[in-house]
């Protein structure tokens, strides 16, 4: 049954998985259960994109469907459904106002149950280190598709390092121009490469 | 330099650019870059007064050419901002009108057309233009109709027309006085683009692909015929130069999406264009190596294809060299990061891996940025000089066009022959009407479809 709605997700039969989700609540299945259904699908989803089946409109896709059957649960969820897996700073840097990839790496990383402040974009540092400092979250993701994006990102790490921070947050950037070269220059930790291995990085880097 | 020396320079680094497009042998590699960011601000001009200071571009340009004079072609600068303010069109924010001044000018995608209107779009496209998408793009047409939108419309048009000249003048300038060609002339999108970029969105096109397939194939198809007739009418009437076409989504297509929704209008509108006598230049933007084998369905030597930072220029080579010239292969990073022995040693691999035979026009992915360090530039001119020397011997010369094989004649809401049907018929020579009367309908015509990009 459960695998059922995991399959459903991962083969991305919307009309028919959130057929099933209704007809689960119904019979009065725990939604907490449900969503953990869900995830389950997502990660079938996330193997494929690894193994070269989908590409990312599949991503966005599944993402849709989750966001979907998360509003249809959310009444009926105990607490913040379930625990989370942690906290994660996100935004697009300072002088870029793109939000594709940031929006989809947050989409993806909320259905993986991390914990996402979603800062929007042209972020200056200072906001940065405020929501870090605010949240406690050990990782801040920084995106940008402009080379602008480099410099910004440079700034941002030094301020969460003039602020005594960094020892205690791993950085991660992402977006397309970045590269090993951008992350040596920025001071980062690591490029999140593509969405799927963004995420895998942030389970790794909290063991989940 | 005296006007035939002009000439001469002129004509060498055309046929130059036109022989590698041609995959026929040159004396040096062509360093042909299109969209050169970096020539607009290496004269100082911050990027404010780069969008909206006119008589800045040809002084930033003169300057450029006469520090980088190995350069055979410079592209003209694509956005002025007085274009957009005159009708408060949103789709960008400006640098010192919304963003920073010296921060680049971006585009905003949002969702200005509803799933349900795809069939407007399909019957009608210029009506669903007029009636749905300018309405939501121009803020001052908002109210068509109402005092404003009928200000912003005569703006708009004045505003276009003032452009059109000033980049003629500025054409003829750098031919006359610098002897200086142009990678590019006129502009189109992929149909899917058009409603990806523009109409839906990228989630929106997304979902679309998965929910409505059969509409969003066949609004592709009704956007050939409006991609084809903007492509003509702002080409280069001489047909000297590409025209341009930058792709935008197929990076998140998966290959069956990008056989069924992008690839087959896409590759009519390119078609029809080559069939018309032009050739085209292409930006592959992101990673397309899982789509580029599709090129090969393009006639040879027509379409240079610009490889973009993501995707590996030398599979690249491998896969598509030599049936199409390419171009690219320094990355960003490199270009803004590294010293210039780095691109020293990245263009000597590259002149290596394309050697005489795969034509390559080094350049940045897509584009040369901003914010590239001038001495690394330099370097990379340099290292084009040293190791993409071919056959000194040898002078190209620019081509005398193919001929074309089909005539698609351009677009108007009103046609010539309704307009005469409701004068009630012309007294004396019809020609000298119809031209100038064609001329504007065509232009006005355009100048709709121009918010598409």
């Amino acid at each position: 049954m459960g695998s059922e709605i995991a399959q459903l997700l991962s083969e991305l039969r919307e009309d028919e998985v959130i057929a099933k989700v209704k007809s689960e609540l119904e019979a009065g299945t725990d939604p907490n259960t449900i969503l953990e259904m869900c995830q389950e699908g997502m990660v079938l989803v996330g193997d494929r994109f690894e193994e070269g089946e989908y590409f990312i409109s599949e991503l966005m896709m599944s993402g849709e469907i989750f966001n979907q059957i998360s509003e249809i649960l959310a009444p009926g969820l105990t607490g913040t459904g379930g625990t989370k897996s942690g906290k994660i700073v996100f935004g697009t840097v300072q002088g870029d106002i793109h939000d594709i990839g940031k929006n989809l790496v947050v989409g993806l990383l909320r259905a993986s149950n991390f914990d996402v402040i979603d800062l929007g974009v042209d972020v200056p540092p200072e906001k940065f280190v405020e929501a870090l400092k605010e949240t406690g979250a050990p990782v801040l993701a920084l995106s940008g598709l402009l080379t602008i994006a480099f410099d910004a990102m440079k700034a941002t790490v030094k301020a969460v390092e003039d602020a005594g921070l960094r020892d205690g947050v791993k950085i991660v950037l992402g977006g397309a121009p970045v590269d090993d070269t951008v992350v040596a220059y920025a001071g980062a930790d690591a490029a999140g490469g593509d969405a799927q291995h963004g995420v895998k990085l942030c389970k790794k880097w909290f063991n989940v | 330099m005296n006007p035939e020396e002009i000439k001469n320079l002129f004509d060498r680094r055309l046929g130059r650019y036109q022989a590698a497009i041609a995959l026929e042998p040159v004396d040096r590699m062509p360093i042909a870059c299109g969209s050169n960011y970096f020539a607009e601000v290496y004269s100082g001009n911050d990027h404010q007064t780069t969008v909206y200071n006119q008589e800045k571009w040809l002084e930033a340009e003169k300057i450029f050419i006469r520090d980088f004079p190995e350069v055979d072609v410079l592209r003209d600068n694509r956005i002025y901002a007085p274009l957009f303010d005159v009708v408060n069109c949103r789709t960008y924010r400006m640098p010192g009108r919304d963003l920073e001044a010296n921060t680049w000018f971006q585009f905003v995608e949002k969702e200005n057309m509803k799933a349900d209107e795809y069939d407007l779009l399909i019957e009608n496209p210029t009506a669903f233009m007029l009636e749905r998408y300018l309405p939501r793009v121009l803020g001052d047409f908002a109210e068509p109709g109402s005092h404003r939108a009928q200000v912003a419309l005569l703006k708009g048009g004045m505003a276009f027309a003032q452009m059109g000249q000033v980049m003629r003048n500025r054409g003829l300038t750098l031919e006359k006085e610098c002897g200086m060609p142009q990678p590019t002339a006129g502009f189109f999108l992929a149909p899917f683009d058009v409603i990806a970029d523009a109409f839906r969105g990228l989630n929106g096109v997304v979902m679309d692909m998965f929910r409505k397939p059969d509409k969003l194939r066949a609004a592709c198809d009704a956007l050939v015929d409006e991609m084809v007739n903007m492509a003509l009418v702002t080409a280069d009437p001489l047909k000297r130069y590409p025209i341009f076409v930058p792709t935008h989504k197929p990076m998140f297509l998966s290959p069956s999406q990008f056989e069924e929704f992008y690839w087959p209008s896409f590759k009519k509108t390119i078609l029809t264009l080559l069939d018309a006598g032009h050739n085209v230049r292409a930006y592959l933007e992101g990673d397309w190596s899982k789509h580029w084998h599709h090129i090969k369905e393009l006639p040879k030597g027509r379409v240079v294809c610009d490889i973009d930072d993501q995707a590996d220029i030398l599979k690249a080579l491998d896969d598509i060299g030599g049936h199409q010239c390419l171009a690219g292969g320094v990355l960003s990073s490199m270009l803004i990061l590294e010293k210039p022995k780095a691109v020293k040693e990245r263009v000597k691999l590259l002149c290596e891996a394309a050697g005489k035979d795969k034509h390559l026009l080094i350049n940045g992915g897509c584009n040369i940025p901003h914010d590239t360090k001038a001495e690394n530039y330099r370097a990379m001119l340099d290292a084009i000089c040293e190791f993409g020397i071919y056959d000194p011997s040898l002078k190209p010369m620019p081509k005398t066009p193919p001929k074309p094989v089909n005539d698609v004649g351009p677009r108007m809401l009103t046609s010539w022959e309704e307009r005469v049907d409701e004068w009630g018929g012309i007294r004396g020579e019809e020609s000298l009407i119809r031209q100038p009367w064609e001329l504007f309908e065509k232009l006005a015509y355009v100048w709709i479809w121009s918010w598409v990009s």
